[in-house]
């Protein structure tokens, strides 16, 4: 029998797709782990309401729709963080994925700081006299990624005491630890995404799957020649890794292996175009490592059409359809093993957001239904995903 | 001399500091035949202290082994730098990479079996390590690996502390070295610059600590 989720990525895919069916005891695991997340969703999906009838009419209309999922996933340790901030400038939202590893404070940080220093340079670069909008916001992004990675190398006092962080023991410079970070910026006519480590930014516009990052990976032939041009090394160990040590050849943080592995992100500016663009998803390795870009888009894609504008509450989601046959299929199922799932659910440390519009709770359902596929694909990492909605909604 | 000196590793952080020096028996019946098993590995001389040479002797590495030593300098007294490495129960204390340490037996003697948990983001999730010396008198650690989710298999690793002949009662010289089974699909060069990356950080790792303690001290 296929397992629920292969067979919502198989409709979602258009494709057949045989995925290994799971015990009954993973199986209610995971239903009670995605149903916290629903919770986390919902609480937040209510919280944004209350902020809403506080927002402000701005340039460009209403923040974009969006939901947000971050989980511990078969890691021991949650380390990710997930930054959501609409109008974080006029006019401007800002999304961002970070995936720590060594430990979790350098992603603690980044969730708590990276949008206000990246507020604060785009904010002065307004001012400047710089016309182009790209060459703007490639500087704004560059600047921003130098002083945060600056300030991982103190971030343990900063974060203070979070607590999935075990540092307390090493040095106050835990130079072994580091994240990555994808950000994007939805404005009224652009979106900016940076990116620098191994997580990922993927957009869909008229049907089609367009990423706008590339992984930082030690062995992507670029890189690798950076690399050695500065003196390090890339060794297979598990994998390309910088010095057999580390699996991505860009962070912030891990101080211990620069200059070799640096915190430059690589920038795209891209014009939104009304009409075509849908959706952006961003998402730690902990989903793309076992989820193409492009079944990723045909989940979000089915979701969000399910919940069409006019639908409205009405019509049942694709995450609602899932539990009672999945508690049909989990009887009868047989398994080679148990999934080793466990830790938290939901938010994980250093993850924000102000929740998502009442009227569409869809970005929500997509973001936890890739989660779940994740999960379900057995990814060995903690597993984050941003779904934004990139249709532009009527002034309220 | 049975080994060839391997050209030293790209140059790294600190360069200053700690240095890796190695060699590895090239796979081969007529190096096997050279390398008797009372041949010694001559390949650090030179670069470990003579002081300290003979308790980082060994055998030469037959085909599919590798060995190296790092030397780092700590402007530290020897004792103040020895009460930390003697830790054997706490690898934290001044190694990286460390999430935990569990002791399975023993209480911080020779025979001490200790559970280290790796930090994430590395090719290596856990290490079980048992002590092998704990010399007090001549500042002498010596553990041997066996067991652990990770690819360093029949590793075996020494380290000393000395005074600093320069300035005997404010530097010390620590060097560790260590031999190990080269991972199937690896070279004895690469092996060499994964376990000497993690080495000398440790080792740079101890001599902050080191520093710290003896100014506290003070």
């Amino acid at each position: 029998m296929a397992e629920i989720c292969c067979e919502a990525a198989a409709a979602a895919a258009g494709s057949d797709q045989k995925g290994e069916c799971a015990g009954s005891r993973a199986a209610r695991r995971r239903r009670m782990e995605i149903r916290r997340l629903r919770v986390v969703a919902e609480e937040a999906s209510a919280k944004r309401r209350r902020l809403e009838a506080d927002e402000e009419d701005a340039v460009g209309g209403r923040a974009p729709r969006y939901g947000v999922t971050s989980v511990c996933g078969r890691r021991r340790d949650m380390e990710d963080a997930v930054t959501a901030r609409p109008e974080f400038i006029n006019g401007h939202h800002f999304f961002g994925v970070f995936d720590g590893h060594g430990c979790s404070h350098v992603a603690t940080s980044c969730g708590e700081r990276m949008h206000q220093i990246v507020a604060e340079e785009a904010t002065a670069a307004a001012g400047s006299s710089v016309s182009d909008e790209t060459a703007r916001w490639r500087g704004v992004m560059e600047k921003s990624y130098a002083r945060m990675d600056a300030e991982a190398v103190v971030s343990r006092e900063t974060a203070g005491p979070a607590p999935t962080c075990r540092c307390e023991m090493q040095l106050p410079k835990c130079d072994h630890v580091g994240s990555t970070a994808v950000v994007a910026v939805v404005g009224p006519r652009h979106l900016v995404v940076a990116n620098c480590g191994d997580s990922r930014a993927v957009l869909s516009s008229g049907g089609a799957t367009i990423p706008l990052s590339a992984d930082h990976k030690p062995d992507r032939p670029d890189e690798l020649e950076r690399i050695h041009a500065a003196g390090g090394r890339v060794i297979f160990w598990d994998g390309a890794r910088v010095f057999g040590m580390l699996a991505m050849s860009r962070a912030i943080g891990d101080s211990y292996l620069k200059p070799f592995v640096i915190s430059d992100p690589e920038v795209l500016v891209v014009e939104r175009k009304d009409g075509e663009d849908e959706f952006l998803i961003l998402a730690s390795d902990g989903l793309w490592d076992v989820v193409s870009n492009e079944v990723a888009c045909k989940v979000v894609r089915t979701c969000l059409r399910n919940r069409a504008p006019r639908g409205g509450r009405e019509r049942s989601s694709p995450t609602s359809n899932l539990s009672p046959r999945q508690s049909s299929a989990s009887g009868g199922s047989s398994s080679s093993g148990d999934e080793e799932a466990g830790g938290p659910s939901g938010d994980g440390a250093g993850s924000e957001s102000d929740g998502e519009s009442a009227e569409d709770r869809a970005c929500a359902e997509a973001a936890i239904l890739l989660t779940k596929l994740a999960l379900a694909r057995q990814s060995a990492d903690n597993v984050s995903v941003v779904v934004i909605n990139l249709r532009r909604r009527p002034r309220s | 001399m049975p080994c060839l000196q391997a050209s030293s590793p790209g140059s790294m952080p600190y360069q200053h500091h700690g240095r890796g020096v190695g060699c590895a028996a090239e796979a081969g019946a007529a190096v096997g035949a050279s390398a008797g098993t009372g041949t010694r590995c001559g390949a650090h001389d030179g670069e470990v202290p003579a002081e300290a040479a003979r308790h980082h002797e060994h055998a030469a590495p037959g085909p599919g082994r590798c060995c190296s030593a790092v030397v780092q300098r700590v402007a530290a007294p020897a004792e103040a730098v020895w009460s930390v490495v003697r830790r054997f129960d706490q690898p934290q204390a001044y190694k990286r990479f460390v999430r935990s340490c569990a002791l399975l037996a023993g209480d911080g003697g020779v025979g001490t079996l200790r559970e280290v948990r790796v930090v994430s983001g590395l090719p290596a999730a856990s290490s079980r390590e048992r002590l092998e010396v704990l010399d007090d008198e001549s500042h002498v650690l010596s553990f041997r690996v066996v067991g652990g989710e990770h690819r360093l298999q029949n590793y075996l690793s020494v380290t000393t502390v000395h005074p600093s002949p320069a300035a005997p009662d404010a530097a010390t010289v620590v060097v560790e070295s260590y031999v190990v089974d080269v991972p199937p699909g690896n070279t004895p060069e690469d092996t060499r610059v994964f376990v000497d990356t993690i080495v000398k950080c440790n080792l740079q790792s101890l001599a902050t600590t080191a520093e710290k303690l003896a100014l506290a001290a003070v």
